[in-house]
């Protein structure tokens, strides 16, 4: 092993953040990371997908065929999607309604399947299940980044709660004669967002 | 059909354009448009592929729904695309090599552009949507995806002569210029 | 020809295990999944439409089936009559369905009440007309068997201003109540007399 867990953890965190350094699977990031909450919801249920679809291709490597390989994967992400799906409708119901159309989306994320397709078909199962789980919070870190600079500029306040267990609230952050830049809930505002802190990493991240 | 076709298809490509309005597939958008010939090539391949994928999910769909069998809508639809796309990358390889090498890495990705399964989710959610309905849907769909691509396409070959400063380089310039097209799509927000 | 056999017996098997799970798991939810669905969309809407009435609406339901799908039904009892029922049906809205519930008098074949449950129509515009009781008290006491629409579109619903999509949403999926009830009038009839007591 080249590399130790910790590594493949670690880097997903930082390096190899998505979508900052790789930009891929950009399409979530930008339509439900209009408040931290569907940010973070969303990261997470990524994360999910992302760590049991690794561990099961990497578990199956040896008798998944290469050549209908992308095949195997597709299913096993989309059944994982599913179940995401299922479970959130059932058990965490304001969220499966924010997500929306996005939930099912999860299957054609980019990073989902370039994770099976470049790690978890390579590597045993340990390293695999860290792979997915740095990436997957890497992910998350910067929906909810996102998330939160859009809800608080956007809207001045910042709420969120998940499942009922964390709980954060706090209106006019700015103060009541704070006009939010609604602009930024807009569509058109995800994108300006997105492509500022994107420069904003770039400039932290340069040596 | 149940929509007038007018209104279906300007909804389509302008009010619900699928890349500036509704986020979908944005990895080709922003890894295709470099260049305007290979943002054309992908623009036709969407169109393509988009039109033969609602045609299947529509037949799929209503299998799965006769048979109560929903909840393997995700599975079913999402394998049809990516057989599709196989097709679609062996059909170019065979009759088209130049496009082909010119598209690249980005062919077997439109199984994982999200503009096409996301299309498809959409005509499936719309129950009283007929046969007719969802393929023009999925054409204006189509044809707003190329749209926003090649508007998008045309700015960015001219970002190459600007001077951008280091930091907003590529994606990030890439980023805020589509912020801007985006503006200019949401100004048909609310008119149909 | 061995690795052909292998890919197409790999293919098979992780698609039915797939299929195998998921149906699992949607048995599993799907309980759980309509409750939720009850409770943060319809229980609200349902009680306001069925106000008045002595029974629990929420316990006192029954399915039909229409077309190739099922049907939920809730019973109101007034007067020790179970003469309402209510269902749901929905219309694309602007941006995505709109969902209405309509309650129905047995008896007289006219509304008694509407009320939009889901919706995902943007804050502001549409979701108004979840909210503003203007657009859904024009309905009670309406035929049912009729088809409704916005003035804009020659009809006689006033549309809620800034929010015509929404509106005439509204009236297509109560129209749509309509040619169900039409259809399903006499099994409704049997079904809520399980309901009297």
């Amino acid at each position: 092993m080249a590399k130790s867990i910790a590594q493949e953890f670690k880097k997903g965190l930082w390096d190899e953040i998505p979508p900052f350094n790789l930009v891929l699977g950009l399409c979530p990031v930008l339509a439900v990371t209009k408040t931290i909450a569907g940010g973070i919801g969303m990261g997470l249920a990524t994360t999910f997908v992302l760590v049991c679809s690794n561990l099961l291709v990497s578990l199956l490597r040896k008798v998944i065929p290469p050549k209908v390989r992308i095949a195997c994967f597709i299913i096993i992400i989309a059944t994982f999607v599913t179940i995401v799906k299922f479970a959130l409708e059932a058990y965490a119901y304001d969220l499966y309604n924010e997500l929306g159309m996005f939930i099912p989306l999860i299957v054609v994320n980019c990073v989902v399947l370039g994770r099976s397709e470049a790690f978890a078909y390579k590597n045993k199962f340990a390293p695999s299940i860290a792979d997915g789980l740095g990436i997957g919070l890497g992910f998350t870190l910067s929906l909810g980044a996102i998330g939160a600079v859009r809800e608080i500029l956007g809207t001045g306040n910042l709420t969120f709660n998940i499942l009922g267990q964390f709980k954060y609230e706090a209106t006019e952050i700015f103060g009541s004669s704070f006009e939010p830049f609604t602009f930024l809930i807009e569509a058109p505002g995800a994108f300006v967002c997105v492509g500022l802190l994107l420069c904003l990493m770039n400039i932290v991240g340069k040596k | 059909m149940t929509e007038p076709f007018f209104e279906l298809m300007f909804a389509g490509i302008f009010v619900n354009n699928i890349v500036l309005a509704q986020f979908l597939g944005q990895c080709p958008f922003l890894g295709t448009s470099k260049k305007m010939s290979t943002a054309t090539g992908m623009s036709m391949a969407v169109v393509f592929v988009l039109i033969l994928a609602a045609v299947f999910t529509w037949f799929i769909n209503n299998l799965l729904v006769k048979h109560d069998l929903d909840y393997l809508q995700i599975v079913s639809f999402i394998l049809v695309i990516a057989s599709l796309v196989q097709f679609v990358e062996m059909f170019l390889k065979k009759m088209v090599p130049p496009l082909y090498s010119s598209l690249g890495i980005f062919l077997p990705l439109i199984t994982t552009n999200c503009a096409v399964m996301g299309a498809c989710l959409i005509n499936a959610g719309k129950e009283e949507y007929l046969f007719m309905d969802c393929i023009i849907n999925a054409l204006a769909y189509a044809i707003g995806f190329g749209l926003a691509l090649i508007l998008f396409a045309g700015v960015r070959e001219r970002i190459i002569l600007a001077r951008v400063p280091k930091p907003l380089e590529d994606a990030s310039i890439g980023l805020v210029t589509a912020g801007i097209i985006a503006l200019t799509f949401y100004t048909f927000q609310g008119m149909v | 020809m061995k690795e052909l056999i292998k890919m197409v017996v790999v293919l098979t098997i992780i698609s039915s295990l797939s299929g195998g799970v998921l149906a699992y798991v949607n048995d599993l939810t799907i309980d759980q999944r309509d409750y939720q669905n009850l409770i943060n969309n319809q229980a609200p809407t349902l009680k306001t439409i069925l106000e008045g009435a002595s029974n629990d609406p929420l316990e006192s339901k029954f399915e039909v089936k229409y077309g190739p799908k099922k049907m939920k039904c809730y019973v109101g009892v007034f007067d020790g009559k179970p003469n309402t029922v209510v269902y749901e049906t929905y219309k694309s809205g602007y941006a995505d369905k709109v969902y209405v519930m309509v309650g129905i008098n047995l008896e007289t074949d006219k509304i008694v009440g509407i009320g939009v449950t889901k919706h995902t129509e943007t804050k502001g515009y549409g979701a108004d007309a979840k909210e503003k009781p203007d657009l859904k008290n024009q309905f009670p006491g309406l035929d049912i068997m009729q088809e409704f629409k916005v003035k804009k579109e020659g009809g006689t619903i006033d549309a809620i201003s800034g929010a015509t999509i929404t509106s005439a949403a509204v009236c297509k999926a109560v129209t749509e109540a309509g040619i169900r009830y039409k259809e399903l009038k006499p099994e409704l009839e049997t079904q809520v007399k399980q309901f009297s007591n």
